[in-house]
């Protein structure tokens, strides 16, 4: 079978289900790692055990910048192939369930590490902190297993384009492809680091290590990382919300284009995260500099396209006025209101963004609480209130439950309980970060110097944040679990946006894979050959490993 | 892409453009914040000099 399905498969639905266990799981042990981050960072409490900040530290960044986000959008867009391209074929599930077995071993070997204390080396991993050898063959299953993935919904979408030549691919279907390419072409480079530099050094093959190639690669794939975990959101937004709220999409050449423009721009842009680094000519982080600005046009496309769509729905209820449309939005909807409450927190990510990009403003707060602050709102809460919003349908959809009222209250409550939680939080890093409190460390007043005393009130107001963000987290586990084991039974939609009537005829020039993967390779390699030989040929000393925690 | 916002394209009465002026107004802000944002700290940059 072929041709879009209004219900997923229940064989496919168990694929993405256990992505989406393991996800949540993960959410449940990071948050509780991040509670821990607040109450030692507000100095009135200490880990027991003798337990390192750093250990906790990693646990959090990985367990939810790596795998949440990576097992949740692999479930999800397997979810979503299936629903619009057509069930899977058994060969093609039969792969996504040896991706999601390597990604699981994959995740429990490098977790293992973590928690026994031999890997605290933070989720950017890159040298020359050195973890055991364990953390990083954990960490190549994961990435080894996504590929397999990949390659399966690839699969999946070349049987579509045959079955259906000339025409033009369903909208979630193709986004989910240009997002598993993106994914593929970046993680590339933490497989070099990984597997030609890391686990030779870390297995004592190699004693010294080029510190500069393992940054460098590593922020090769750490920045489209963001666009990864970001797409899906966008996904939802696109091609899913207008329907939730009974409207049409703005436009699907619009989001298709919109899509190709963050393939093409968001991966010769790592140098923005190495602003300060000494080894990389200033010239070379310019025109990194520049290509990240030019993600500016997709993501204020995407904002436009948004507003659009929810005007459009507005004033076809016969709303007036200049706002009036926002009256009459489907607040009481948990469905709609996570992921918009999550996009409006994009507004302030965004700029702060653009802050981070931009070469002297980053001085001001590289290395700071403020960046911890900025992707709190950017992945902890655009993202995952977007994926919050997804899970209230998707999970009843796989598991052929409902959601009660209750429960949509219940994620009515959390998302609001999230959105306070995180202003504190997040406010009070930034503000931190503006005077100069460090990321990644644990409380000290730096021998009662004044300006680290200056950051200690930011630091309760992080702390209270942070706890009500735990109670967010236990709350979404509630419902969570609920939705999937609970719920009474029944029939729930997996909602899919039909295109407005005035918008017109997608191309087909957007599935030109070749085209855009070349434009895409070619920016890389004009914005990393020449600083990339000069690193290796200019290269200082290697360094030993380091294991400071 | 042709439902965009210039209104003075000349169309025919029954292909109406959407009347967008909300969506508007909701860049215009979001253009004015991050342009805000951006300077603030551009001046704290330079106060640090
Ligand atoms: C209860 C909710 C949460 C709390 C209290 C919390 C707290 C924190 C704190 C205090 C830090 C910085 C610590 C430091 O730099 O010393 C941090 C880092 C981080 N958080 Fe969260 N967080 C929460 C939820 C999340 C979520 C939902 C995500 C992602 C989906 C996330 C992703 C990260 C990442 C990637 C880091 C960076 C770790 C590093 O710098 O190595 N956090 N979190
Ligand atoms: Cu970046």
């Amino acid at each position: 079978m072929m041709n879009e399905t209004w219900k997923v498969d229940a064989r496919d639905g168990k694929l993405a289900m256990a992505h989406i266990y393991v996800a949540f799981v993960a959410l449940a042990l990071g948050g509780l790692a991040g509670l821990l981050q607040v109450l030692v960072r507000s100095g009135k409490f200490e880990l027991p055990a003798g337990i390192s900040y750093y250990t906790i530290l990693t646990t959090h960044g990985v367990l939810l910048g790596l795998v949440l986000t990576t097992f949740f959008i692999i479930g999800f867009q397997f979810a979503a192939v299936s629903r619009t391209a057509g069930t899977l074929s058994d060969r093609v599930r039969f792969w996504g369930w040896v991706g999601f077995w390597l990604m699981t071993i994959g995740t429990a070997i490098t977790a293992f590490y973590i928690l026994i204390g031999e890997a605290s080396v933070l989720y950017t991993f890159y040298a020359p902190l050195q973890a055991h050898a364990g953390f990083y063959i954990g960490l190549t299953l994961v990435v080894v297993g996504s590929w397999v993935s990949g390659f399966a919904m690839f699969a999946h979408y070349a049987k579509w384009k045959k079955a259906h030549p000339g025409q033009v691919s369903p909208l979630l279907t193709f986004m989910s492809v240009v997002n598993m390419v993106l994914w593929l072409v970046c993680s590339l480079g933490v497989a070099a680091t990984v597997l030609f530099q890391l686990i030779p050094w870390s297995l004592g093959y190699v004693d010294r290590i080029n510190v500069l190639v393992s940054r460098t690669l590593f922020w090769y794939f750490g920045h489209p990382l963001v666009y990864f975990w970001l797409l899906p959101a966008y996904m939802i937004w696109y091609a899913i919300i207008p329907k939730i709220i009974g409207g049409k999409m703005f436009s699907d050449s619009l989001a298709r284009m919109s899509f190709i423009l963050f393939l093409i721009f968001s991966i010769p842009v790592g140098f923005h995260h190495q602003l300060v680094e000494p080894g990389i000519d200033p010239a070379w982080k310019y025109l990194q500099v520049v290509l990240t600005f030019m993600v500016v046009i997709p993501s204020l496309m995407t904002a436009f396209s948004m507003f659009a769509t929810f005007e459009m729905y507005g004033r076809s209820k016969g709303a007036t006025g200049l706002f009036g449309w926002l009256r009459k939005l489907p607040w009481g909807d948990a469905r709609f209101f996570a992921p918009f409450i999550g996009m409006l927190f994009f507004i302030p990510a965004g700029a702060g963004g653009l802050v981070n990009a931009s070469h002297q403003l980053n001085q001001v707060v590289h290395n700071t609480i403020w960046v911890t602050g900025h992707f709190h709102l950017t992945l902890a809460t655009t993202v995952v209130l977007t994926f919050f919003g997804a899970a209230y349908w998707l999970i009843p959809h796989l598991t052929g439950r409902v959601m009660t009222k209750a429960m949509n209250r219940l994620a009515i409550i959390q998302t609001i309980v999230w959105s306070i939680g995180m202003i504190f939080m997040s406010s009070a890093m930034h503000f931190a970060g503006l005077l100069g409190a460090p990321r990644r460390s644990a409380f000290s007043t730096y021998g009662d110097a004044p300006q680290a005393l200056e950051w200690i009130p930011y630091q309760i107001a992080q702390a209270v944040g942070g706890t009500i963000l735990f109670i967010g987290i236990i709350l979404v586990l509630i419902i969570v679990t609920n939705l999937a084991f609970f719920a009474p039974k029944g029939e729930t939609e997996f909602p899919v946006a039909e295109v407005a009537e005035q918008a017109e005829r997608t191309p087909l020039v957007f599935e030109n894979w070749k085209l855009w993967i070349g434009i895409a390779v070619v920016l890389i390699l004009i914005a990393y050959t020449v600083p990339f030989i000069d690193m290796i040929q200019n290269a200082p000393p290697g360094s030993k490993g380091f294991k400071l925690w | 892409m042709k439902t965009q916002l210039n209104t003075n394209t000349p169309k025919t009465k029954v292909e109406k453009e959407p009347a967008l002026k909300g969506t508007l107004a909701s860049v215009l802000f979001l253009g004015f914040f991050l342009i805000f944002t951006w300077v603030s700290v551009y001046f704290l940059f330079l106060n640090r000099l």
